[in-house]
């Protein structure tokens, strides 16, 4: 998975592109999958936990204008990477996968090598810098979406929303939106090298490829996961503006 | 290429035959006919076990750790350090575990149950068994929700232990701002045992959700290798939303109207 890595970044940046019309192509394939799930997941997510579940606590405090301050440590810091990367790895992983895959076992990929394409310039680095660029912007899509659900949650409590929005951007720094589309970003590149890699590497027929799509996805899973705690226990800790009181 | 809407449209006109499916596969376990073959839910019990428990855990610690790094700066933020298992206490119990569970579950288990099955109906291996006079619903997915109803609360109820653990070393050992007494004493006062039948109900309602699509598309899968991996992509889209939905609703019917916190009046 390494040695794919190195070699998908090398061929990236190394002189001839023959993978203009592949990039474009993918980017809208991953957009025309995602954004629907993603919408209802990070909608319904935002709602239930920080939503209605911080609503509650707040409310007892009679404090519900501070739920805007609350949804930048969640929608934005948390729970936006995290549910772009599930849903991305969930859907254009595991079709990145299924795909290669199929491609791998019908040996489409060997009569490529034969012919002097090289699988992994025309293959992979598209797909990989489609996935880059989606999570990021996708990230962007989970934001609006978890900070309406927030919303929705201040309306079901019959609150006006002068309070969430005052505390949300006097809450909300610049280092904290960068460091979400980064995160997704980095996201995207684990995902799709993982699945590539899988998918490349799938053997024995129909149930290798399913097989296939089911470690590409575990294995994204953890790695995402294990990767985010890595990146914000960094993040927080030596950014010190996060943590002022406002 | 495939058009903008394709996905919604897609599980529309699935939605049904899903919810067919698993109302009759349900049917099967509650009718008692599964315990015919009472001896392949156990095994498959066992294969949910040791095949997924060790990663199902890793991942809910991973988790728990998340948990508890956000909570601990977050309560310093808001200027109360020693409140941070107030926050751990709700994203552990309340929202973290069954989220966590239900992506794992989906990943490992889900999109596993659709290679496995998807792979015996290309190959006519379903077929052949019901040429052998063995009812193949019954026997390959009654079975798995069988296997699945006996193994997962147990896994849950490990992952809760898990989760709290995660969650108090890196409250507790890497940020630091409380001291263990501290933070157990707010954590413990801020859950209730009816919090955790709530918590479990959620986890399994999602796993049963999730083992039902896996067989679904296992089981109608069609079209070669292809529509094996194809199968198993989609299913994995189902389950995800569905996850979300199932965490969504849960939160509403069991902490929307009261939120359980032992404050005021």
């Amino acid at each position: 998975m390494m040695i794919l890595t190195v070699k998908t970044l090398i061929s990236a940046v190394r002189a001839p592109y023959p993978y203009g019309e592949e990039l474009v192509w993918q980017l809208l394939f991953v957009l025309k999958l995602s954004w629907f799930p993603l919408m209802i997941s990070t909608f319904a997510l935002n709602l239930g936990a920080p939503g209605l579940q911080a609503a509650g606590v707040l409310s007892l405090f009679g404090a519900l204008d501070r739920l805007g301050g609350f949804f930048v440590v969640i929608a934005i810091r948390w729970i936006g990477p995290l549910v772009t990367a599930v849903v991305v790895a969930g859907v254009a992983g595991t079709a990145i996968t299924a795909d290669l895959g199929a491609r791998k076992i019908r040996e489409e990929l060997d009569a490529l090598q034969v012919l002097g394409v090289d699988p992994v310039k025309n293959l992979v680095v598209p797909r990989f810098l489609a996935l880059m660029i989606v999570t990021a912007l996708l990230d962007i899509f989970a934001i609006v979406f978890g900070l309406s659900a927030g919303i929705a949650a201040e309306l079901l409590y019959n609150q006006p929303l002068g309070g969430f929005f005052a505390t949300l951007f006097s809450n909300a720094t610049i280092t904290d939106l960068w460091a979400s589309v980064l995160m997704c970003t980095m996201f995207g590149a684990i995902v799709a090298v993982v699945c590539s890699y899988k998918g490349m590497s799938a053997s024995g027929g129909a149930a290798g490829v399913g097989r296939a799509v089911n470690q590409a996805v575990v294995i994204s899973l953890v790695a995402v996961f294990f990767f985010q705690f890595v990146v914000s226990s960094i993040l927080l800790a030596t950014n010190p503006e996060l943590q002022a009181v406002r | 290429m495939i058009g903008w809407l394709a996905v919604p449209r897609g599980w529309l006109d699935s939605f049904g035959e899903i919810g067919r499916f698993g109302v009759r596969v349900a049917g099967l376990v509650y009718s008692g006919r599964v315990f015919k073959f009472f001896g392949e839910g156990l095994r498959q019990a066992g294969i949910l076990i040791f095949g997924s428990a060790l990663i199902i855990w890793a991942f809910v610690f991973i988790l728990g750790l998340q948990c508890g790094l956000q909570g601990a700066y977050f309560n310093r933020s808001i200027g109360a350090p020693s409140l941070a298992g107030l926050f751990s206490a709700y994203c552990d119990l309340r929202e973290g575990l069954p989220y966590a569970f239900g992506y794992i579950l989906a990943a490992k288990v889900g999109t596993g149950i659709v290679a496995e099955l998807g792979a015996m109906r290309i190959s006519d291996e379903i077929d052949a068994l019901e040429v052998m006079g063995i009812q193949p619903l019954t026997f390959l997915c009654a079975t798995r929700l069988l296997g699945a109803w006996i193994a997962i609360p147990f896994l849950y109820l490990v992952g809760i232990g898990i989760i709290y653990a995660a969650s108090f070393l890196s409250v507790v050992n890497q940020v630091g701002d409380v001291s263990s007494g501290g933070y157990l004493l707010i954590f413990w006062m801020y859950q209730s045992p009816p919090d955790l039948i709530f918590s479990v109900i959620k986890g399994m309602t999602m796993a049963t959700v999730i083992v039902l699509v896996g067989c679904y598309y296992g089981y109608t899968a069609s079209g070669g290798p292809v529509g094996v991996g194809t199968a198993t992509a989609k299913s994995m889209v189902f389950n995800i939303v569905a996850v979300h939905i199932i965490g969504m609703l849960g939160t509403v019917v069991f902490w929307g109207a009261n939120p359980r916190a032992p404050i005021g009046g």
